[in-house]
């Protein structure tokens, strides 16, 4: 092999690796290195100019290879082969050297850190010599959508894809469509009506000649990749468009369908915008939930509102109501998230209270109140205009509830240690409602793993990027849009849905899609036909050819995940971009 | 023992002037902008904390409303417009209607027509017993002298009792003001402040009295400067009248000793009542953009009774006794209203209670824990 000539782009990533990495030493180890002919360092190699500065460097100085140490490659390997490509480089003679996730994100010490990049450099450095020009491959985007859940979300996504003129599927378990909004009464800040918001688009998604409602419909498998799934949904009776499809006016229920019978479905992507489930508010035991009959949940206290009776168990107009926050939300027992929507939505209560109960009086127990959206600190303002009394408990330091004496002119008290007064003080209550949180469903795992995508330690689905990408997910063609993913508001699940519905839009529109050309190859002179791997593979990707006794990779679905490679007896799988000869350079590379 | 929150107190204090103070959010920027806000005293935006709460034990306790001086400094920084300035005002009054045992006051502050209506009854009784002294006894051609229509040695005495009984009714609710702020705030928290310290901080009632020497710090001087100036007239006035009303109502000649500080006052009470008149109208000043309907009556019955008091005495002067006469009952019929409402019931008893917080406020500094521990208590025999 001809001596390559090798570009190294050492990236200080603003001060995040510079700060403990000594940029400049690692550029001059690298010069030493055979095969460098450019080192360099600068500011943000991801940067259009850093992009720039490496495509100028492979066209003037003849490089055949780029190795860019900076972070990890799961946030930049596109950008860089994308610039290596626009110099008519093979995107896979590039190579990363994770330097910052790596190095300097988790060392203090400068001198072992700088140690340490040096000699991720060199490893990248040896290994870039082998790699080996591939193509990725195109296949058909099959334009149908698969969108699991019909909360608003759900059915702003479907409604999105279908309007363009693209089959939407859309798996609702419960057997209405509307999710957790269809329980909402109004909604905050502007106080427009849940109803209102639902019901058009349920109309439209129930009469769509695009979309395909299946209710108390659950799917059971997903299988293939990005442009090319199959799902099979259990349907009960086998159709799913039945006649009770409207809005619901409890909570989601499971559809109780009898017969179940699958339906296979062809699609290119997946929504996953299944949602999320209140906080059980019996878990808490000093609000006395379940035990003192006036102490209700806020889903609760939204029924009452959406019949017109605000009243106790005892059938009487509450004089005093009392609105606890973050129940279950940002406590050290509980959840240590925020549940974003439930601060607004005291508020809400706040109002809707004081229209309903003239002369009732609203304590709002809270620890912060979180208004950041558009429109919410003048709620909030207004809040107070209409005379509601705010209070702050300490997080952790709960507010009990107790039944009062029978002397006194309220049904409950709630001892508070107030923080604004600093003052130990008693609320009188005759309703206390709980802002119970969002927690991620009880079936979010299973979910979870149907689609193959993870879960962050509470449960919501993990984005690609919370910031940069945050409905894709990290297997290609799943998405995930709504409360799915986190707490959020209707604005923000509706956004998502959208920004969803635009990625897949996209991918249609391309008409095929690229796959990775990293995939596994057998060596069909060599495989001996032992079958081994065929039960290994996590993705079912390799198929057995009875007629052949040779075992085939389907290169389409091949993760690339290695399990294969390493357990064949033959020795006759091969990783395309992971060879043994690009593993070992790398390990002499690191420990040289 | 947890403290229990009355979330009506609020809609009361609406009627003394407090209409914001839900609106507050607890942001501490008007505690941060007052001027007199310090140390262990952080106000007002406690004591807004306290009225949102209608924690009323502690309200009453509270002497901070009374080391407010309306500078309006706060209510310019509230980000919520919430009114602190106001509402440590409103404080002022509700604190009034409860150091007053009878109740009366509570009746004014919370109704101006029984406020008005008190007053004209009191006018009219002042004028029923006036004009019958007048008629059955002297003359009402006869200004000074003998056979005067209104006698200038009964007009001292009756005087004399009715502060008497002013004195005895303000006392009280003194006392009172002393037992929520010190005597029963300190036995709830063990505390008690020594009788010497009593004694030797005495000096600062009359000095605060006075020199309204805190006023002063405001930043913007001049309502310190006009009420320091309606003050000393108002005591001039008030000296005059109660050690030497015969030489003051003697005459046509002018007695210089007595009248040149007569004239004075005069001259600052007519001034400073029309300033004050004058701003509440145009809502000029801070102190000044919102007005109870008390505020009103007060400012009109001084303004009336200085002017009659200036009109009887040119009045005389110009010879017109029969015209000094009458407007002589009429001054009484605003000064007798004045004097046994205002000073007891409403706005004028400031004048005891604002001095009286600063004492106690530096009293409460002073206090000391009312169970001494033993060694301390002891001073070592030998030393
Ligand atoms: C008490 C309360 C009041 C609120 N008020 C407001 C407000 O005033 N303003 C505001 O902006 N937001 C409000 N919210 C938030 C609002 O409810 C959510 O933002 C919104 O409902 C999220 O919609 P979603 O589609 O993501 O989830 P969901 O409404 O939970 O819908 C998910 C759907 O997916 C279905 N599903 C779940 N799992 C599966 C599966 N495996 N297969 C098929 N289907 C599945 C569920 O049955 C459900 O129908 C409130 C929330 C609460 C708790
Ligand atoms: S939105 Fe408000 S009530 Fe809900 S968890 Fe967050 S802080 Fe608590
Ligand atoms: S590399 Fe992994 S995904 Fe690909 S065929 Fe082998 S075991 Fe399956
Ligand atoms: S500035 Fe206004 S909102 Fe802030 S604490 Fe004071 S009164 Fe309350
Ligand atoms: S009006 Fe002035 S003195 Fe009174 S609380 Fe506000 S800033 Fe302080």
């Amino acid at each position: 092999m001809d001596q390559p000539r090798i570009g190294v782009y050492v990236c200080a990533c603003g001060t995040n690796i510079a700060k403990v990495v000594d940029c400049d030493a690692v550029v001059r180890a690298a010069e030493g290195l055979p095969g460098v002919a450019v080192a360099t360092t600068y500011k943000y190699m991801c940067s259009t100019p850093g992009q720039e500065m490496i495509v100028a460097d492979i066209e003037e100085k003849k490089l055949d290879r780029v190795v860019v140490a900076s972070c990890s490659p799961r946030m930049h390997e596109l950008t860089f082969r994308k610039a290596v490509k626009k110099a008519s480089m093979n995107q896979y003679y590039l190579q990363m050297a994770n330097i910052r996730e790596h190095c300097s994100w988790v060392h203090g010490d400068g001198v072992e850190a700088t140690q340490k990049a040096i000699g991720l450099v060199r490893a990248a450095v040896k290994r870039v010599a082998f790699h080996e020009p591939l193509e990725s491959r195109m296949v058909a985007m099959c334009p149908n959508t698969l969108v699991l859940g019909g909360g608003i979300a759900g059915l702003t996504a479907a409604l999105e894809l279908a309007d363009a003129g693209y089959q939407v599927y859309l798996v609702e378990k419960a057997d209405h469509l509307g999710g957790n909004l269809a329980r909402v009464d109004l909604t905050a800040p502007h106080l427009d009506s849940a109803r209102d918001l639902l019901r058009e688009r349920i109309h439209r998604v129930m009469g769509h000649p695009h979309v395909e409602p299946f209710l108390g419909a659950e799917v059971q498998s997903l299988e293939g990749y990005v442009g090319n799934f199959t799902a099979t949904v259990a349907v009960p009776g086998g159709n799913g468009a039945g006649p009770a499809a409207a809005e619901g006016d409890d909570g989601p229920t499971d559809g109780g369908g009898a017969t179940r019978s699958p339906r296979t479905l062809e699609v290119g992507s997946v929504i996953v915008a299944t949602g999320y489930r209140e906080f059980d508010a019996s878990r808490i035991t000093h609000f006395g939930y379940g035990k003192l009959p006036n102490v209700i949940t806020s889903f609760e206290f939204e029924r009452m509102v959406r019949e017109g009776r605000i009243e106790t168990v005892e059938g009487r107009q509450p004089q005093y109501v009392a609105i606890l926050h973050c129940v279950g939300s940002r406590s050290q027992e509980f959840h240590a998230y925020c549940s974003r929507v439930c601060c607004m939505t005291a508020l809400k209560y706040a109002h809707e209270l004081k229209s309903a109960v003239p002369g009732c009086y609203v304590s709002d127990v809270y620890i912060d109140m979180h208004a950041f959206g558009k429109g919410c600190e003048d709620f909030y303002r207004r809040s107070s205009e209409v005379k509601t009394l705010f209070l702050m408990y300490g997080k952790n330091d709960y507010p009990v509830i107790r039944k009062a004496e029978p002397g006194d002119d309220c049904g409950m008290l709630i001892e508070v240690s107030e923080q604004l007064s600093g003052e130990l003080i008693e609320i009188p209550a005759d309703l206390v409602i709980l802002m119970v949180g969002m927690e991620a469903r009880e079936d979010s795992a299973e979910v979870a793993r149907l689609v193959g995508i993870s879960q962050d330690k509470d449960g919501w689905f993990i984005e690609s990027h919370p910031k940069l990408d945050p409905v894709a997910t990290t297997t290609e063609g799943v998405f995930i849009a709504g409360t799915c993913a986190a707490p959020k508001d209707i604005p923000d699940s509706v956004a998502q849905a959208r920004a969803a519905a635009a990625r897949i839009l996209g991918k249609i529109a391309r008409g095929s899609i690229e796959v990775d050309a990293v995939f596994a190859e057998i060596d069909e002179e060599a495989c001996s036909g032992c079958r081994i791997c065929n039960e290994l593979c996590p993705y079912s990707a390799i198929e057995y050819k009875a007629d052949e006794k040779r075992s085939r990779v389907i290169s389409a679905l091949c993760k690339a995940c290695g399990a294969c490679v390493a357990a064949c007896p033959s020795g006759a799988i091969r990783a395309r971009h992971f060879t043994d000869e690009q593993i070992f350079a790398e390990i002499v590379g690191v420990l040289a | 023992m947890a403290t229990r929150v009355n979330p009506k107190l609020i809609d009361d204090l609406e009627q003394y002037g407090a209409e914001d103070v839900s609106k507050c959010y607890h942001c501490g920027n008007c505690s941060a902008a007052c001027p007199f806000s310090q140390g262990s005293r952080i106000f007002p935006r406690k004591s807004m904390r306290h009225l949102q709460l209608g924690l009323e034990k502690r309200l009453e306790g509270d002497l901070e409303p009374w080391l407010c001086y309306y500078c309006g400094e706060c209510s310019d920084e509230c980000p919520r417009e919430a009114e602190p300035g106001e509402t440590m005002m409103s404080l002022r009054r509700w604190l009034t209607s409860r150091y007053d045992f009878t109740g009366i006051s509570r009746l004014f502050y919370r109704s101006w027509k029984a406020e008005l209506a008190a007053v004209l009854l009191v006018a009219l009784l002042t004028a029923i017993g006036f004009l019958l002294l007048g008629f059955l006894g002297g003359d009402i051609r006869i200004y000074d002298g003998p056979g005067a229509f209104l006698p200038s040695h009964v007009v001292h005495w009756f005087d004399w009792a009715m502060a008497g009984v002013l004195v005895i009714l303000l006392s009280i609710n003194c006392v009172r003001m002393w037992w929520f702020t010190l005597g029963r705030e300190g036995r709830e928290s063990g505390t008690h402040v020594p009788l010497r310290e009593y004694i030797a901080r005495a000096y600062l009632l009359p000095f605060h009295f006075i020199t309204q020497a805190r006023y002063s710090r405001c930043e913007r001087k001049r309502p310190w400067l006009v009420h320091l100036v309606l003050m000393l007239s108002y005591l001039t006035m008030l000296v005059l009248i109660m050690f030497f009303l015969e030489s003051m109502q003697s005459g046509p000649e002018i007695d210089w000793r007595v009248h040149a500080f007569g004239y004075a006052a005069a001259v600052g009470l007519v001034a400073t009542t029309a300033y004050a008149m004058w701003g509440r109208a145009k809502r000029a000043e801070a102190q000044y953009r919102h007005s109870h309907e008390s505020d009103w009556i007060f400012l009109i019955l001084l303004f009336v009774v200085a002017g009659t008091g200036v009109l009887q005495h040119i009045l005389h002067r110009a010879d017109l006794e029969v015209a000094a006469n009458i407007a002589y009952v009429v001054h009484l019929m605003g000064v007798v209203p004045m004097l046994v409402l205002e000073v007891p019931f409403s706005k004028w008893a400031h004048l005891a209670y604002r001095p009286l917080a600063m004492y106690f406020a530096e009293l409460q500094l002073r206090a000391v824990p009312s169970r001494a521990p033993a060694e301390t208590a002891r001073p070592a025999a030998t030393s």
